[in-house]
């Protein structure tokens, strides 16, 4: 569906002057900075993935969407969406994307949202008929009739966002792009676009690229992850392979029956090379350890023999903290 | 000290854009070139009362740079936005009351179009057309006060627009509706004593005359400096309009609830 | 996409316009009024100056009436369809200019209906002007019937000519970002100076509005022709020639700029 490759992005900055009449040295000169923004990205989405596109602000995140959707041209490099070339065949290859950026509405302001997508069926050549089959298929999923004759204006954001999704859908996209979509939401609303957006990649096949800042969003949703920092592609693959290569400790709690001995020997023991205890209090001990060196069940079987188990848990490393990881590195 | 840190805040924001400033600069200029221009014109077919030819370049002069001061001021000063945004409740809730906060956030905005607008503005035409200054030291004191008396006006008057936007969402159409009165009726372009008979009645029954005819003769030796009384008396007027419309507004918010 | 399907889409946009606006009544009504009382305080500007003197450099009140309210009207056409042109640094600032490049029409087209403005006020306005001179014009026999065709033939062309001038002043936008103050002297100084005869003018000035920004092609060349018999007939056809060309010309640019687009907007 999307191919992307060795792009390449550079801008030209005027270089701002400092000290007396700045600005109108700075009006005048000729000096520019270029700014490598994305450095040599390539990568291929096939049908029906749904792909999470991550990384800080600044990272080259939305250059990237921006030349993939034909808003920018690329320095260098070449992009393929839907079998179109974006930016030779831009009306072509736009017709297959729906677009929905979370931090400005593509509605009218000023009209209810029924009225935004007669224009917005007008401009994509969508017949009534079509219009009203796509929209009264997402309707109670999205429960548009809530705010079927609401000025845009006047629409909770939660609302707007819902009623933008819907409106990327009208002309039936094969390819989504999400630029964080659940921004600003309250927890009740970010659920509800979750599940809908779930749904569309699950049971309508559409194919999604979501860039977010809240990691629950990829958690839940990709199945896939790309990692970018500093203009190049740190890393793309699923999420649980992600969190083996960074190697964060799992923690695990277990907790005994009756009394316990820790190994008085344990700090020079074999064991404390590969997991680290954390604390113990009453009858729980706390520890971490990185499961590519030792698998949990043998964790438990060590641990078995300073007492009787009682009950275990386990808790992942927490994805932001990975890609906190990721980034850093 | 507030009022002033206000004030010399306003003033500052705007210097970052000093560049782009003085492009404007040269927009407006046009215009008052061109205003110029059909004086000429006129006069070369026509004589121009007492104003003569030269004497119509320099109103016409001083006019367009004092639009800087006494027309030009801030959109409602500001305060649709606010009331669009919702700002507005939290600007009410300050222990200032709003009108000298505006007021003094609009005063830095004057001065620095005064000094960035109005003077390189005039300085070009004193250079183009060879204006004359008045000769007079008294002259630049009565000037002086009609234009402050002026700006005062002009503040109370955007504040007034700004505060109908709790009523209404067309309130930049008031502040365009204010500046046809200002180009009719303060002699923007034709002095006051060129108007018909009735509409020159009528301007005089008005503050516009406040905004710029009455700084500008005071300025070319023609006008009588006994007008600042009626500066004066406007100020007393739209400063009470602009306490009670505070009031109004207040009481408006609070039906609402912010 | 086709040319009847888009104005199709055009109609539509008018008509839920229309409807949403007219559901605050007072507001529109405020709105228009005002818009009325600020033309007509233009209008005045020039009325009371020939009240006063008579005539300007031989042109008389019904003659510059004729200039000004061609220009009016012409602006008012302009306007009224591509008000978002005149718009265009707001989407470029907010960035809203992306969502307008991910559609599956031309870009211009796109923003086009992004936004209709009902400019009732400067309809009434011109349109009362335009009568009144063009039927004072007739009393003294200068002017006939086929002025009437005439005079709307050239607020079409004229509306072309301020459109050309729109865009290629917006697209100067697409390097410099900020384009207000560019526009206040290519579109608001310009067409206010052409309401009057260029004669008043310097020569440089009166060149530079026939050749740099060429809004004296409007209504001054026109009225030459049509209300003072000057020139010839040929300037009817030179004057769409010089719409066509100004048309072609700032879409080319536009095109160009488009390219040079960076996206900066937040």
């Amino acid at each position: 569906m999307i191919e992307a490759r060795d792009l390449h992005k550079e801008f030209k900055t005027a270089v701002v002057k400092e000290g007396r009449f700045s600005g109108l040295r700075t009006l005048f000169s000729r000096e520019y900075r270029m700014k490598e923004a994305v450095r040599g990205i390539s990568f291929q989405v096939e049908r029906g993935e749904f792909v999470g596109y991550i990384g800080p602000n600044g990272a080259g995140k939305s250059t990237t969407i921006k030349m993939l959707t034909g808003i920018l041209h690329p320095t260098s490099g070449e992009v393929s969406v839907g079998g179109y070339n974006p930016h030779r065949d831009r009306r072509k290859a736009v017709r297959q994307l729906g677009v929905v950026f979370g931090q400005r509405s593509q509605l009218w302001w000023d009209l209810p949202v029924k009225d935004s997508y007669d224009i917005l069926a007008e401009m994509y050549g969508v017949t009534a008929a079509e219009k009203r089959q796509r929209l009264g298929r997402f309707a109670e999923l999205l429960n548009l009739d809530e705010f079927w004759q609401t000025p845009v204006r006047k629409l909770s954001l939660g609302q707007r966002m819902r009623a933008d999704i819907a409106a990327a859908l009208l002309h039936d996209p094969e390819l989504l792009f999400l630029d964080e979509p659940t921004i600003g939401l309250d927890v009740h609303a970010k659920v509800n676009i979750r599940e809908f957006l779930r749904v569309l990649n699950r049971d309508f096949g559409k194919t999604i690229l979501l860039t977010t800042h809240d990691m629950d969003d990829i958690e839940q949703l990709c199945g896939r992850v790309m990692v970018i920092n500093h203009g190049t592609l740190t890393y793309d693959g699923s999420i649980p392979s992600l969190r083996e290569t960074i190697g964060l400790p799992t923690r695990m709690t277990l907790k005994f029956r009756g009394p316990f001995q820790v190994p008085d020997n344990f700090a020079a023991s074999a064991s404390a090379g590969v997991f680290r205890i954390l604390g113990v209090e009453g009858d729980t001990v706390r520890l971490e350890a990185d499961r590519r060196e030792i698998r949990a069940v043998d964790i438990i079987r060590e641990l078995d023999g300073w007492g009787e188990i009682d009950d275990i848990s386990m808790e992942e490393p927490e994805f932001e903290e990975v890609i906190r990881r990721f980034s850093s590195s | 000290m507030l009022y002033f840190t206000l004030a010399s805040k306003a003033y500052t924001r705007n210097l970052q854009y000093r560049s782009a400033h003085m492009v404007h600069n040269i927009a407006s200029a046009m215009f008052g070139f061109m205003y110029a221009c059909i004086w000429i014109g006129l006069g070369r077919d026509h004589p121009l009362g007492d104003y003569g030819t030269a004497g119509m370049v320099s109103y016409i002069s001083f006019t367009q740079a004092l639009l800087w001061v006494t027309s030009f001021t801030t959109n409602g000063l500001g305060i649709p936005q606010s009331v669009r945004t919702g700002q507005i409740s939290l600007d009410l809730m300050r222990p200032v009351h709003l009108f000298s906060h505006m007021m003094a956030k609009e005063w830095g905005q004057i001065a620095y179009q005064f000094v960035y607008k109005s003077i390189p503005i005039y300085l070009l035409y004193v250079f183009v057309f060879s204006l004359q200054l008045p000769d007079q030291g008294l002259t630049y004191l009565y000037t002086v006060l009609s234009v402050l008396g002026a700006a005062y006006l002009s503040i109370c008057i955007n504040y007034l627009i700004g505060v109908s936007a709790l009523w209404t969402t067309e309130s930049s159409w008031l502040y365009w509706g204010n500046h046809a009165l200002i180009n009719v009726l303060a002699g923007f372009f034709i002095p006051l004593e060129w108007l018909p008979r009735w509409l020159e009645q009528i301007a005089w029954m008005s503050p516009y005359p406040y905004l710029l005819y009455t700084p500008t003769t005071i300025y070319l030796g023609t006008g009588d400096p006994s007008r600042l009384w009626g500066t004066l008396l406007w100020c007393g007027l739209f400063t009470a309009a602009c306490l009670l419309a505070t009031r109004l507004m207040r009481s408006k918010v609070e039906v609402q609830g912010g | 996409m086709k040319a009847g399907s888009w104005f199709h889409l055009y109609r539509l946009l008018i008509k839920t316009s229309v409807r949403s606006r007219m559901q605050y009544k007072f507001n529109f009504i405020l709105a228009s009024v005002l818009a009325a009382l600020i033309q007509i305080s233009e209008f005045l500007m020039i009325a009371i100056v020939l009240y006063k003197f008579g005539a300007i450099q031989g042109w008389s009140l019904y003659e510059v009436g004729y200039l000004f309210a061609v220009m009016t009207l012409s602006k008012t056409v302009y306007r009224t369809f591509a008000d978002e042109v005149h718009h265009l640094e707001k989407y470029l600032i907010s960035g809203d200019f992306d969502q307008l490049l991910t559609r599956p029409i031309p870009v211009l087209l796109a923003l086009m209906p992004q936004n209709f403005r009902i400019m009732l006020g400067e309809v009434l306005q011109g349109g009362f002007i335009l009568c009144w001179s063009l039927a004072g014009m007739m009393r003294t026999g200068q002017v006939g019937w086929t002025a009437v065709p005439l005079t709307l033939m050239i607020i079409l062309t004229g509306a072309v000519i301020l459109f050309s001038i729109g865009l290629a002043t917006a697209t100067i936008g697409f390097w410099t970002t900020r384009i207000e103050e560019l526009q206040n002297i290519t579109e608001d100084a310009a067409r206010t100076a052409a309401q009057y005869p260029l004669t008043l003018y310097p020569k440089w000035m009166s060149s530079v509005l026939l050749v740099v920004i060429p809004v004296g092609f409007v209504n001054y060349v026109p009225s030459l022709y049509i209300l003072r018999d000057e020139l010839g007939v040929w300037v009817l056809p030179a004057i769409a020639g010089v719409a066509a060309l100004c048309l072609g010309g700032s879409l080319l640019f536009w095109r160009f700029g488009i390219t040079k687009y960076q996206s900066t907007g937040s």
